[in-house]
């Protein structure tokens, strides 16, 4: 009886310490919560050049746009383009505007495989908005 | 009379990790292994709540960069230079003690499972969901795997007397048994005379005060690494200090027949060496395009099925064929025993190049990124209002060795595998027969198995390797 008694406690302690770690997978930390620019209407486009990407150099273009669909000027644009597997170092330039609405820099796509490039453009009015683009990057 | 005064024979100690000076003291302390393992807990308990908490992308989430790249990294550097020090501190065996203290004696582990088969379904079921849920690129996966470990570890050992967990099923366990197969360090008695007039065998059997081993070894027995955890609790629980962890010759184990001879035993070896290339072949471009042609072939797209394929081949189907073609060609050429028994004589040789393909692998990814683990702390510390290792991540930080440097190093593992594969297999076979001829013969078919596996290797780790989601491919 004690037996049967301990393990249903063993099992009592193991269904809250899976409860608790279930509640934490349901929460994301406040840094995690990005403007993704749907609030404000800001909308990113990715392009890279070449198309499709490829091992090596390459030109990778902003675009900004606000709500209303007028390019938004000034913002400065960094870009970081992590590879899915863990222990990558990424890919990070910071991109100049060129033209309204237009943000351009080089990079070197350093492996090939799938990358995730996120944009963080901070606005001229200090709003920040972040954008994630998935990208193949072939040999 | 004379007897109280003449000290007790023992031969001359070879090298005693236990005898160290300071180490060896705090190895054979009560509480030595908690000493290794509350880290390694802490570690756990933040990887898991990066992982469920933290950013999404692999390359910027603790649970993944400790998991993928430091935790594979370390572990068969251990198990090279050292032995089974994962084990040995391990975290998942914490509340398997709580869950032994609270649930009392459970049941025995049933007999039928006593051996190796569960083992290696779940360590080649790891592995293909490795593959299949690209749980590399996932700390959220990743996280619930560590919290699996524990609740399995909990669970098993709330279940039953012994600690099944470690011995029949854990895939780090299974992994870390094969590999410090080749490990310097062992286990063994200092004085077998000792032993032999020992009452109590507390080493197996434990004592009021102290557990005996988990896995159920018995020290004056152990000839091998297999199944051994590294918890010491045998070194705590011998009444006469008569327990060493002693350096051994190289390579010696896996000559000796220190294995049972049994099919399982011997399947877990070459199962060990094949999933060395399959883990390596799931990261290069061909991978992608047998995937592709499959799905062409088969006319479906459910990736799971085609993966299912492509690994259920490396992983299983090869290594049984490639096995058992050799020990029965061995057999037909120089006869001495059972298919079984020549598959259990020569299996152990293909242990060190299957490490020695592991170590490129992992090596490989430790290599070009151990550094990245800096800024991934100190954007988690940052996250949590802590400027200790600076206000902004460098995510400049990656490689501690250069690309040519990685390419030679996976080169020489492989080469150094292969001779070491060589060196086992030629003692093994002149062991066997005394005629060098017949021990030639017999050893033909298993050096043709090694050259296939090192070629293989050498042509994989020359592929481009591309770090792509199956899902995307």
């Amino acid at each position: 009886m004690t037996s049967k008694k301990q393990l249903r406690r063993s099992f009592i302690l193991l269904i809250l310490a899976l409860g608790l770690a279930l509640t934490l997978s349901a929460c994301q930390r406040a840094s995690q919560q990005i403007d993704t620019g749907a609030s404000s209407g800001i909308a990113m486009t990715l392009a890279v050049n070449p198309d499709p990407a490829t091992v090596g150099q390459a030109q990778v273009t902003v675009t900004i746009n606000d709500a209303s669909g007028q390019p938004v000027s000034g913002a400065a644009v960094a870009i970081k383009g992590d590879m899915s597997h863990a222990g990558m170092m990424p890919v990070l330039a910071d991109a100049t505007e060129d033209g309204a609405g237009v943000y351009r820099t080089d990079l070197e796509w350093t492996m090939a495989g799938d990358w995730i490039v996120t944009v963080t453009a901070t606005l001229a009015d200090g709003q920040t908005v972040e954008q994630q683009f998935d990208l193949s990057v072939a040999q | 009379m004379t007897g109280s005064t003449t000290p007790i024979y023992r031969p001359k100690p070879a090298f005693d990790l236990l005898r160290v000076p300071g180490l060896g003291r705090l190895l054979r302390w009560r509480w030595g292994r908690l000493v290794f393992q509350l880290p390694l807990a802490v570690v756990a308990a933040v990887m898991i709540y990066d992982g469920l908490t933290g950013p999404k992308l692999a390359p910027q989430n603790l649970a993944t960069v400790a998991a993928w790249v430091h935790y594979r990294g370390l572990v068969v550097l251990a198990l090279l230079l050292a032995g089974n020090l994962f084990c040995m501190s391990c975290p998942f065996t914490l509340p398997r003690t709580l869950a032994r203290r609270l649930s009392g004696h459970g049941r025995r582990w049933p007999m039928a499972l006593r051996n190796k088969w569960l083992a290696i379904a779940l360590f080649v079921g790891l592995l293909f969901l490795y593959e299949a849920l690209d749980l590399w690129a996932s700390p959220w996966l990743t996280a619930w795997l560590i919290v699996a470990y524990f609740a399995a570890a909990f669970v098993f050992e709330a279940l039953f007397a012994e600690s099944p967990f470690c011995k029949y099923l854990c895939p780090i366990g299974t992994f870390n048994f094969v590999g410090s197969t080749i490990s310097p360090l062992q286990i063994t008695s200092r004085d077998t005379q000792v032993c032999r007039t020992c009452v109590g065998k507390e080493c197996v059997n434990g004592s009021a005060q102290v557990l005996g081993c988990g896995t159920e070894l018995f020290v004056p027995q152990m000839r091998s690494n297999m199944d051994c955890v590294l918890c010491l609790d045998c070194v705590r629980a011998c009444p006469h200090d008569n327990v060493a962890l002693a350096a051994r010759k190289p390579l010696a184990e896996l000559t000796i027949a220190a294995w049972p001879r049994r099919w399982d035993v011997a399947l877990l070896a070459l199962v060990f060496a094949f999933t060395a290339l399959g883990n390596a072949f799931g990261m290069v471009p061909p991978v992608y395009a047998l995937e592709s042609a499959l799905a062409r072939w088969l006319g479906t797209t459910n990736e799971t099925l085609i993966l299912a394929l492509i690994f259920g081949v490396i992983y299983v189907a090869l290594p049984v064929l490639a096995g058992v073609g050799a020990a029965w060609l061995s057999q037909r050429l120089a006869g001495a025993g059972s298919l079984r028994v020549v598959l259990a004589r020569y299996a152990p040789a293909v242990v060190p190049l299957g490490f020695a393909v592991w170590f490129a692998h992992y090596w490989f990814h430790f290599a070009s990124g151990a550094l990245t683990i800096i800024p991934v702390l100190q954007s988690f510390l940052i996250d949590h209002g802590v400027t200790l290792l600076g206000a902004k991540p460098n995510w400049r930080l990656g490689a501690i060795l250069p690309a040519d440097a990685l390419f030679l190093l996976e080169m020489g593992s492989v080469l150094i595998g292969f001779i070491a594969s060589l060196a086992v297999l030629r003692r093994i076979a002149d062991n066997t027969h005394e005629d060098g001829r017949m021990a030639t013969r017999a050893m033909a078919p298993w050096l043709a198995l090694l050259a296939l596996i090192a070629v293989l290797a050498v042509a994989l780790f020359t592929l481009p390797m591309e770090m792509r989601g199956m899902m995307a491919g």
